[in-house]
């Protein structure tokens, strides 16, 4: 019963990290139905900024703090410098593009950081906290890294919902032509949406990259469990994809801690085995409103 | 274009003696707002999709808060012409003159800030937002960054007093309601956008004929009551004809005849050979 707690919470807090990776690929796939494969490699680069202003400042909340900004810059300048060429051409050259981003910053990260592992602070103790003399499996970072990516999606949520900047994306991302006919000016609005999800990528980088250390590739196998939730929660639905990523997480701590000593090495599997029966029963994501239709 | 109306049936003539005097009213009611109405006039206007020329060299003029009619066969060029003067399309040439300024280029979001609203067919809502939210999205064009509370709450009053039907659903997902619900509520939301001139696409498209009907008076009402110059594009000939002050035939991406409302439909060659009625 412990043991159960103990991969629970520690689910929990994992799964934070692929919801905030599936909510930046959601905020993009809701405006322009692209897939951006450069979303874990530019959450790796504006982590390599964070620990460049770290290591200059010693702060680690200023790197914290810059590294979220970068995000939203790189994100906002990556879709005005290469996407927005490819909007209104065919779907595979702006999906090529997102690949061709990716290998450009991991490049240019090993070119200016080389190779190798590089360690990453935390914000608080790692140290497993304890409900009296029981170890509950996380720490108070881990509770931190919830909480982060729980407030971030909540304002976001209540962005989208009750403001009209929200409004406007809601109606650009659901019916372009009607927001255009409307005044909505939707090229503008899709680059605030590629701007916030370089943000959460940034957080989600951050936050996840003290357990797998700084490295070029660093964010790769995150991204993979990042789509995976977003998929699950059904690439539309920024709710979907946070429950994706949590329901994925839990999953994943679950392999890792029954399957014995194996079971870590299973993850990536049990994702894979996780995905690939979501595709078979609801390929719209298990969240989905609509049933799905055979043709 | 001159044939006699010899072999009409009384009732018509009937109908169209009372549409001629309620247009006369019309012209002296619309002297009072005639600040807020304004001239569409449409010159030369070429457009098309890839190697196909949709419109070639369309000529229109619609003065200030009339009604005109768009009509011609399926592929004539009616939904291209309002794409291309409400901007989704790029003109490849000619004039959109909007009270005698040239807008022909530019994009959707300007036009409908210098107030060219289109209505698309096909009851466009957007069906994943609320009744009010819908609503909420014609008040994007508004000019200045935060519109005030009491500005917003008075657009949305106005268009509930209009469409009761709207109001009792207000907090619904537009993907609940009916054809003709719907085709209120894109009317509405166009005209919380506060628009000059209102370019309407078969807003009768798969609607009960009672609900068409309400409609077509809607229609008639925008242009008398608020003096909102109107370009109606219909399917249905017969009942456009009956409540437009002019109207234009297509065919083929020209313009084949341009009169009078009552001309036309008196025109028994024309209507057999273009309107099929």
């Amino acid at each position: 019963m412990v043991e159960f707690l103990q991969f629970t919470l520690s689910g929990i807090s994992f799964g934070m990290v692929y919801a905030a990776i599936a909510l930046s690929l959601v905020l993009i796939w809701r405006g322009t139905r692209l897939l951006n494969f450069a979303q874990g490699g530019m959450a790796m680069f504006t982590t390599y900024v964070a620990y460049e202003v770290i290591r200059q400042t010693g702060s680690y909340w200023a790197g914290f703090v810059v590294a979220l900004a970068a995000g939203l810059v790189l994100g906002a300048v990556a879709q005005l410098t290469v996407i927005r060429p490819t909007l209104g051409k065919p779907e595979l050259n702006a999906v090529i593009i997102t690949i061709g981003l990716l290998i450009l910053l991991e490049g240019l990260a090993g070119i200016i950081y080389g190779g190798q592992f590089r360690s990453f602070p935390t914000a608080f103790s790692i140290i497993g906290l304890k409900a009296g003399s029981t170890p509950l499996g996380v720490s108070r970072f881990d509770v931190f890294v919830a909480l982060a990516v729980l407030v971030t999606t909540l304002l976001l949520a209540v962005g989208f919902r009750y403001t009209t900047a929200g409004l406007r994306m809601r109606a650009a991302a659901f019916n372009a032509n009607v927001a255009r006919l409307s005044g909505i000016r939707v090229a503008r609005v899709i680059t605030v949406g590629w701007a916030l999800a370089g943000l959460i990528g940034a957080l989600a980088g951050v936050l996840v990259t003290p357990s797998t250390f700084l490295y070029p590739n660093s964010m790769d196998s995150i991204f993979v469990l990042g789509f995976t939730a977003a998929v699950i929660g059904g690439l539309d639905s920024p709710a979907g994809a946070v429950i994706g990523g949590l329901l994925l997480g839990v999953a994943l701590s679950y392999a890792g801690g029954y399957l014995g000593s194996q079971g870590s090495n299973l993850t990536a599997l049990v994702a894979l085995g996780i995905l690939v029966v979501v595709l078979m029963f609801r390929p719209d994501g298990i969240f989905s409103g609509a049933r799905v239709r055979r043709v | 274009m001159s044939s006699p109306a010899a072999n009409q049936g009384d009732a018509e003539q009937e109908g169209r003696e009372q549409e001629g005097r309620e247009q006369e009213g019309r012209e002296q009611e619309g002297a009072g707002r005639k600040s807020a109405a304004a001239s569409l006039v449409v010159e030369d206007l070429v457009a098309g999709y890839g190697g196909v020329l949709a419109l070639d060299k369309v000529t229109i003029t619609a003065e200030a808060g009339t009604i005109t009619a768009v009509l011609g066969a399926n592929g004539a060029g009616k939904t291209t012409l309002l794409r291309a003067v409400s901007g989704m399309v790029r003109p490849r040439g000619g004039r959109v003159l909007l009270d005698g300024t040239n807008r022909a280029g530019r994009g959707p979001e300007d036009l409908v800030r210098a107030g060219i609203a289109h209505v698309p067919e096909g009851q466009g809502v957007i069906a994943e937002l609320t009744v009010e939210e819908n609503l909420r999205i014609g008040m994007m064009s508004w000019p200045g960054l935060a519109p005030r509370r009491a500005d917003r709450a008075a657009a949305l009053a106005e268009q509930y007093e209009r469409f009761a039907v709207l109001a009792d659903r207000r907090r619904k997902l537009a993907g609940t309601l009916s054809g003709g619900e719907r085709q209120m509520l894109v009317i509405a939301r166009a005209l919380v956008s506060r628009p000059r001139v209102l370019l309407l696409d078969e807003p009768s498209l798969g609607l009960a004929p009672r609900i068409m009907t309400q409609v077509m008076d809607m229609v008639v009402r925008l242009s008398r009551e608020n003096g909102i110059t109107i370009v109606l594009v219909e399917q249905n000939a017969r009942a456009a004809l009956a409540i437009a002050d002019r109207g234009v035939v297509l065919n083929l991406g020209r313009v084949v005849a341009s009169a009078e409302a009552q001309t036309l439909a008196s025109d028994v060659a024309l209507r057999h050979h273009y309107l099929g009625f």
